[in-house]
């Protein structure tokens, strides 16, 4: 079960995210002053780890779907389609939210690193145990929108 | 990752377990790592190093008292699925559960006095590992997640 979940793409995602973070490390890295930012930052990486725990708890019997061929090949199309819509969606809805409270993501770090570190986990857990290609292709998509926000939107 | 190779023999309840001792150790490391952080951010001295040594007993003594004379208060774990209901109705305890430690949280940082920080926080701890051992139901577990949460959100959005 592990060897067929840690393909390729697991390991580039993950990776995504971790430049992610250490790029937004290095962009808040003269804020980092005090040990209350540190705290800040750890705390909102832990944030989703207890709630997944719990969803996993109730949820513990639901979509267990097998990684077949067959199963691939009748969601390939709608976990596509979910990939770009939730990349477009996430892309404008931080570009509006920094339009109405006139604020960079860049000065709410501390949010970026919840948005980053909530997504992937999700990514992880949702990859290991119930490999959802829906979920994963929202996922995927919220992930890619942080990381082209990031990179490229923010000059 | 053995919670992850293993998870396809075993039963739900097992499962379940697991998940509750994860979430367990998960509050355990918050708990110490709030106690670092107050600690140092406060700027607290160790200078009544007797009353600090002794404050923990404080909370653990009653913790071993009432785990040794109670029985078990629940039946454990449930095999299946859990009802609508029941999910949205312990959704809304965790979420209650939660803003009421993002409160305690709030209290303990106003303290200022060490040896009372450490009592408060050790007494979160005993209950923590009094549901642990006797509340091993989906209760305890909304519980242990609302203190883990309540406390990240202090920790990330008022401290």
């Amino acid at each position: 079960m592990l060897k067929r979940s840690l393909n390729i793409t697991f390991f580039i995602t993950v990776g995504v995210s971790l430049i992610v973070f250490i790029y937004l490390i290095f962009l808040g890295y003269d804020e980092i002053k005090t040990l209350k930012d540190i705290v800040k930052i750890v705390s909102s990486i832990l944030f989703p780890i207890p709630i997944l725990f719990f969803t996993r708890f109730i949820v513990i019997e639901h979509f267990l779907p097998e990684n077949t061929d067959e199963y691939k090949a009748k969601h390939q199309k709608s976990a596509t389609k979910f990939l770009v819509v939730s990349i477009i969606v996430t892309v404008v809805l931080i570009q509006l939210l920094e339009a109405i409270t006139n604020k960079k993501l860049e000065n709410a770090l501390v949010l970026a690193h919840l948005i980053n570190s909530t997504t992937i986990s999700s990514y992880v857990f949702n990859f290991l145990l119930y490999n959802n290609l829906k979920a994963n292709g929202i996922l995927s998509g919220v992930l890619l929108a942080l990381a082209v926000h990031i990179f490229f939107l923010s000059a | 990752m053995n919670l992850f190779k293993t998870s396809g023999d075993q039963s739900n309840a097992n499962k379940r377990d697991m998940l509750f001792s994860f979430q367990t150790i998960i509050v355990a490391g918050l708990l110490t790592f709030t106690t670092i952080a107050f600690f140092f951010y406060n700027d607290l001295s160790i200078v009544k190093g007797i009353k600090v040594v002794f404050a923990p007993f404080l909370s653990v003594v009653p913790l071993l008292f009432v785990l040794s004379i109670l029985r078990d208060l629940r039946k454990g774990f449930v095999e299946g699925n859990y009802t609508k209901q029941e999910i949205v109705k312990f959704c809304v305890i965790t979420l209650g559960i939660t803003l009421a430690f993002t409160g305690v949280t709030f209290l303990l940082s106003k303290i200022e006095a060490l040896e009372i920080l450490l009592a408060g926080i050790i007494a979160i701890l005993s209950i923590v590992f009094f549901l642990r051992s006797k509340i091993k139901d989906i209760l305890g577990m909304s519980i242990v997640t609302g203190i883990a949460e309540g406390i990240i959100v202090y920790m990330i959005f008022l401290f």
